[in-house]
């Protein structure tokens, strides 16, 4: 004979019935994430605008977007600032914390300081370093680059009136705010790799060149992906501070995908042809972080 | 008791600056900063503003007072009534209007709004303003000019925004560089290169051509002189087709000449704010500028007395002598989305109380009727004149549904232009074949 068992509420969210204990997660989850981005989806199908309260459910709006030759021009001014502005971000994020770090270890003074104010670019609203960077690159006599560079010669470049030169001054800008981050993680990637991993090479005569790319860069390999991912999709996210910097001109040599996508809604009124854009930059993020990760995973089989 | 004592006073302490930031933030005043009449008032309604034309102001502090003067009298002269404020950003007001639209639509607009002039008609197709010339006499609505009666009132003859500010666009000129006014484009190059040749640091002529409205709304007065249309009687974009084909090249021409001749510096693609002009005029690094009359303050308040003096305004010059000089015009309307008729009253009382006329003199940005120029003490000075003349030949944006998007073509466009990215043509042809794709997708 079995005797009943007596009925615990706490049974009910025990760590084999975890349902209820995440309830309120899921809740805030599917709310705040799950719904809005179902939504984003759910316009992409329709001919949504702002200026018209009905709409239909048609495929005309992807196919517009997509036929449009002005996404291909977008698309190829996002990927160079994307590239560029990664691997500037990375290699400079990894200088600046091997530098700290080294400085670290021989107590050198200073360092919070140099890492607060390298980080301080970072916390910026990136409205901002768009209005700081406009005002550095304004091509009238008094602006601040142009200015330096005149005793050298160099004082008339025409850092956001020429398209090629322009698209370079917002990488220089989106490469300033965005450094800080990288080093950052780098900086913790460094602290966790062992002093004897060091110490070993030096015994065997390996020299700092030789160090830093067969320790270091191997050790910090996971952190280097995780940071492609996170200043990768940040990166394409960036508008705000593109916006007052140059609005995407000159023409629409420094029209981002993010930045187009605000101005299809906000200009054109068209909720459906933003969500298209916003599926795609989607589409694209997800597609980069399962590549990433795959490097990642092979390299670690090996 | 020790425990006792410090809990006490800290509680005093919190008391006393919860009082304090309570009365500072006038929970008992009839102006704080959410809210226009006093709290425990019966009747409320939500007012929409933008940042300029309040009380919290940061950047020009005599309108910041001004404002808390005039809410504080309308709340005190209205005691029944409580506003609910919400302030909107000045770097916000292009994606809030949008947002407006979007509200409106939904029926969750504020009861009294800040409306942009040139998309009141988009508001006014979708039925979500409420008429409001009730509420004005046949005088006031009559004398206002006749750019502003066109946009704010509607095909079946009611007024449903009441345009309280406007703005002009016009051409400033340092005449100890350019004694005489350009009367056509030619002159204005010519000008513009004989003043370079007298001070070599200057630039002969400038004007806005970056990626911002301002490239469009300020250049289209080139456009419109020469009799152009952008769009028919039902907002089709016609701008690609003749005759207006060739007045649009024409216009781009013009300023691709600027650049090419070097009257202008290819900088001007990357000019995208109106104080842009007021730096280089600070430098005086120019000669000639097209600006609005909203700059003519704050050059007067920068500049010294002798360098400000050497500057006149003029009106817009023109392909040919005999062409208008037609101008832009911009600004910021009054409208009511509600449906209590008690309400929208209240936004036009209050529109009247603290906008029209007060608001004038204390923004200093002109009035919508010849009237008002005339009996407003802050615009007796003789520029107001000229201000006053240029508006005769005022032309406001088309409000219709497809101008956004053929204003975004149009600073594309003249951007490819000036850069050399694309010729007049393509550039034009771009330009119009996204617009009527735009309009055909709506």
């Amino acid at each position: 004979m079995t005797t009943k068992k007596a009925f615990a509420p706490r049974e009910l969210i025990s760590e084999n019935r975890p349902t209820l204990w995440m309830a309120p997660l899921l809740a805030v989850v599917t709310l705040f994430y799950l719904y809005p981005a179902f939504e984003v989806l759910r316009f992409s199908i329709t001919n949504a605008s702002l200026q018209a309260p009905d709409y239909e459910y048609t495929l005309n709006t992807f196919v517009s977007v997509l036929s449009d030759s002005v996404l291909y021009k977008v698309l190829r001014i996002t990927a160079i600032f994307v590239v560029a502005s990664v691997v500037l971000q990375l290699l400079l994020g990894l200088m600046i914390a091997v530098a700290v770090n080294r400085a670290r270890a021989r107590r050198l003074p200073g360092m919070v300081f140099m890492r607060s104010v390298i980080l301080s670019a970072w916390v910026m609203p990136g409205v901002v370093i768009g209005i700081v960077w406009a005002i550095i690159f304004n091509e009238a006599s008094y602006g601040l680059a142009n200015l330096l560079l005149a005793p050298v010669g160099l004082g008339d470049v025409a850092w956001l009136s020429d398209p090629n030169l322009a698209l370079m001054s917002i990488v220089i800008a989106n490469v300033w705010r965005g450094t800080a981050f990288s080093m950052i993680l780098q900086y913790a990637g460094l602290q966790s790799i062992p002093d004897e991993l060091y110490e070993a090479a030096e015994v065997d005569g390996a020299s700092a060149l030789q160090s830093f790319w067969h320790i270091t860069i191997p050790q910090l390999r996971p952190i280097l992906m995780i940071n492609i991912i996170l200043i990768t999709i940040s990166t394409l996210n960036t508008f705000d501070m593109i916006l007052p910097l140059t609005g995407g001109g000159p023409g629409q040599a420094t029209e981002v995908l993010a930045l187009h996508t605000y101005n299809v809604i906000f200009r054109e009124y068209s909720l459906a042809g933003g969500a298209v854009l916003a599926v795609i930059m989607l589409a694209i993020s997800l597609t980069l972080t399962l590549a990433y990760r795959r490097l990642l995973r092979s390299e670690e089989a090996l | 008791m020790r425990r006792w004592v410090v809990r006490s006073a800290g509680l005093a302490v919190v008391v006393a600056v919860v009082g304090i930031v309570y009365g500072c933030g006038g929970g008992g005043g009839v102006l704080t900063l959410d809210r226009i009449g006093r709290e425990d008032a019966p009747k409320t309604m939500t007012l929409q503003l933008n940042n300029s034309y309040t009380h919290q102001n940061s950047v020009t502090p005599s309108w910041a007072d001004g404002f808390e003067r005039l809410f504080t009298k309308f709340a005190e002269e209205h005691p029944d009534w409580k506003f609910e404020l919400e302030i909107i950003p000045a770097n916000q007001t292009t994606q809030e209007q949008a947002r407006l639209l979007e509200e409106a639509r939904v029926g969750r607009a504020p009861d009294c709004a800040n409306v942009d002039s040139f998309v009141v008609a988009q508001f006014i197709e979708q039925g979500a303003l409420k008429p409001i010339d009730q509420y004005f006499t046949k005088e006031e609505i009559n004398g206002l000019f006749p750019f502003v009666r066109d946009v704010v009132v509607g095909d079946d003859g009611k007024m449903y925004a009441y345009w309280w500010a406007t703005d002009v666009r016009v051409l400033y000129r340092r005449t100890d560089l350019v004694p005489e006014a350009p009367r056509t484009w030619d002159e204005l190059i010519e000008y513009a290169k004989a003043a370079e040749q007298k001070d070599s640091k200057v630039d002969g002529y400038l004007f806005n051509g970056g990626r911002w409205e301002g490239t469009t709304f300020d250049n289209l007065a080139h456009f419109w002189s020469q009799g152009g249309e952008l769009v028919d009687a039902e907002g089709k974009p016609i701008f690609g087709e003749e005759p207006n084909r060739t007045y649009m090249l024409n216009e781009l021409n013009f300023l691709k000449e600027t650049v090419d001749s070097g009257a202008s510096p290819q900088r001007v693609a990357t000019i995208t704010n109106y104080t842009e002009f007021e730096s280089a005029a600070q430098a005086q690094e120019v000669a000639m500028f097209q600006g609005g009359d909203f700059e003519y303050p704050p050059l007067k308040e920068s500049l010294p007395p002798e360098e400000f003096d050497k500057y006149e305004v003029s009106l817009l010059p023109t392909m040919n002598a005999s062409d208008p000089q037609k101008t832009g015009t911009g600004g910021w309307t009054m409208g009511s989305f509600s449906d209590d008729p008690e309400k929208v009253k209240m936004c036009m009382e209050f529109t009247k109380d603290v906008y029209i006329g007060e608001g004038n003199e204390v923004t200093g940005q002109l009035p919508t009727s010849p009237e008002l120029f005339d009996t407003l003490d802050k615009f007796q000075a003789p520029i107001y004149d000229k201000f006053n003349e240029a508006l005769k030949y005022g032309e406001a944006r088309p409000g219709v549904p497809v101008y956004p998007k053929i204003s975004e073509e149009l600073q594309i466009a003249i951007g490819t232009v000036l850069t050399e990215e694309a010729t007049p043509e393509e550039a034009l042809d771009k330009a119009y074949k996204a617009s009527l794709a735009a309009y055909e997708g709506q």
